[in-house]
């Protein structure tokens, strides 16, 4: 145990953040975003690549953290101090891997019953409660009487607004009755109600993708300066190179399809 | 004149694209400072209620996201960080999503450095580890956070730590937030907020801000900060402009062509359609 902790130490050491290793690290951010970004002119090799990379550090990040920050001080340590306790959960956890294995793979059903059982007593009340009842409640607040006496006459508009497109848009959800007459004029009104929540919705659909956009910009941007060796602007440009050479050379092998 | 409309329409989508890259950049290169004057009402509302706690309340702050809304939800953190921080609060944080991990590293490199260097690990502010489960971790946090918390991040017992002095539960906490690009917000209100009746408010994409309101009519939060724009708004609060602010420039500029695209093109359908 002790010379896998020492061999461990050792192996970690060579990846102690030194500058070298920072602008190593703004070298690969840099060359990602921008083989990831190619893809909006066309397919190609390093769009792939870089795909499949970010799949596969994204997993092993997740690993390394559930390893040291879970299992480790969780599992391993307690055990270690003799908490033999923890083996029950630890088991009822491992049955769920016996799912790879046909033969065994009943086990793992003792482990998704603790998950099912626990995790329904757990949702349904709180569910029922938090998204339906007091939701109900919500809605109804602005029309009681000391709401009302308190004189805000803009709450009370609100509420009405709130109250009216609440139930015009119920109405549209209701399937048990014909829509026509009464019924049909609610459900168009509240076709209008859900057309502002999807319009606000999309709004600010588009606003968060533009800041995810400049979050990498300025990245980007970061990593064109001279302490990164101008990552930036070497890797665009030799990706820049490449689309050049692909469109004299190489589309004659029948180039790469472009972005849909 | 027709043909150079029609034309207009089956524009080359990467001339759009190479358009957004320019107006979002450009700003990076030279800022605008253009000005952010309309500052969300739920912002001021987490604002207000932070300012209005009593100095050493401890609060919690959930940072549930990870890289893919980083540009959006850590200009949120870093700016909650600085104010609970120099308002003399005391701040625990904690994460339920593992990919969390890596920006809260950059939060605790930047405390001591420039966010509130006066302040002292263990005394002022605390770091726990990441825990899988978080309806799980949700629920004894209401009834006794040691029994998952007996450590920090670091594997010191967080029990005789001086930030948690007095503080079992959440009920013994002033305010819990929790940053989110997931349905974690969901979930707090749920399991803490509803459950124990803590006030808790919440960072959010802008994606899924709209979502939030019926939360927010009821008073199950407190308070919300929505995306970039609320990041911003927050640094404008603080008055210690970020990440959040800059950004608005690229944003305004972004929004400026899309509405112009939106408009162009509908007038060349109408004038295609009509004259």
């Amino acid at each position: 145990m002790e010379f896998l902790g020492n061999t461990w130490n050792a192996f970690a050491a060579i990846f102690t953040v030194t500058p070298g290793w920072m602008t190593f690290g703004g070298w690969v951010a840099a060359g990602l975003t921008i083989c990831l970004f190619s893809f909006l002119y066309k397919d190609n090799p390093f769009f792939k690549v870089a795909e499949h990379l970010y799949l596969g550090a994204g997993m092993g990040w997740l690993f390394q953290v559930y390893l040291f920050q879970t299992w480790k001080p969780k599992v391993f340590l307690p055990l270690m101090e003799g908490q033999y306790s923890v083996l029950i959960p630890t088991l009822l956890g491992l049955s769920l891997v016996t799912q790879f294995f046909p033969r065994i793979s009943w086990i793992s059903r003792y482990g998704f019953t603790f998950i099912m059982g626990y995790g329904s007593g757990l949702v349904i009340p709180l569910t029922i409660s938090t998204d339906f009842l007091k939701q109900i409640g919500g809605t109804i607040a602005p029309f009681m009487v000391s709401e009302i006496n308190s004189g805000n006459i803009m709450s009370l508009l609100n509420g009405t607004f709130v109250a009216f497109g609440f139930i015009c848009v119920l109405f549209y959800f209701f399937f048990s009755v014909e829509h026509k007459g009464a019924v049909k004029k609610a459900s168009n009104i509240g076709i209008y109600f859900l057309m502002l929540y999807f319009g606000a919705a999309f709004g600010n659909t588009v606003m968060g993708r533009f800041s995810l956009l400049y979050g990498r910009f300025d990245d980007l941007y970061k990593y064109s300066a001279p302490d990164y060796f101008y990552a930036t602007h070497v890797v665009l440009g030799l990706l820049v190179a490449y689309f050049i050479l692909d469109k004299l050379v190489l589309s004659r092998r029948g180039g790469g399809q472009e972005a849909h | 004149m027709k043909n150079a409309l029609e034309k207009f329409l089956k524009i080359d989508r990467r001339l759009i694209f190479l358009a957004l890259t320019v107006l979002l950049f450009a700003p990076i290169v030279r800022p605008l400072g253009l000005p952010n004057k309309n500052l969300g009402k739920d912002v001021v509302n987490t604002y207000n209620y932070i300012e209005a706690l009593p100095e050493r309340s401890f609060v919690m702050l959930s940072l549930d996201y990870d890289p893919a809304t980083r540009p959006e939800l850590h200009p949120q953190a870093v700016a909650l960080v600085k104010h609970a921080l120099r308002r003399n609060l005391r701040v625990g944080i904690f994460t339920l999503n593992a990919g969390a991990t890596g920006m809260i590293e950059d939060i605790a490199a930047r405390i001591p450095k420039d966010i509130a260097p006066d302040k002292v690990y263990g005394r002022d502010y605390v770091i726990m580890p990441f825990q899988p489960n978080p309806v799980a971790v949700m629920t004894q946090l209401g009834i006794n956070l040691y029994e998952i918390y007996d450590k920090d991040r670091n594997g010191n017992p967080t029990k005789d730590m001086e930030v948690m002095k007095g503080v079992k539960s959440v009920k013994d906490m002033g305010l819990g937030i929790c940053i989110t690009g997931t349905a974690m917000l969901d979930y707090y209100v749920a399991y803490v907020a509803d459950k124990y009746k803590f006030p808790m408010a919440g960072g959010v994409t802008a994606v899924s801000q709209p979502g939030y309101g019926p939360y927010l009519q009821t008073g199950q939060l407190k308070g919300l900060i929505g995306g970039m724009k609320g990041a911003a708004d927050y640094e404008t609060l603080i008055n210690d402009l970020e990440k959040g602010t800059s950004g608005i420039d690229a944003l305004s500029l972004a929004h400026v062509l899309v509405i112009v695209l939106i408009l162009t093109s509908n007038i060349i359908m109408l004038v295609l359609k009509y004259l």
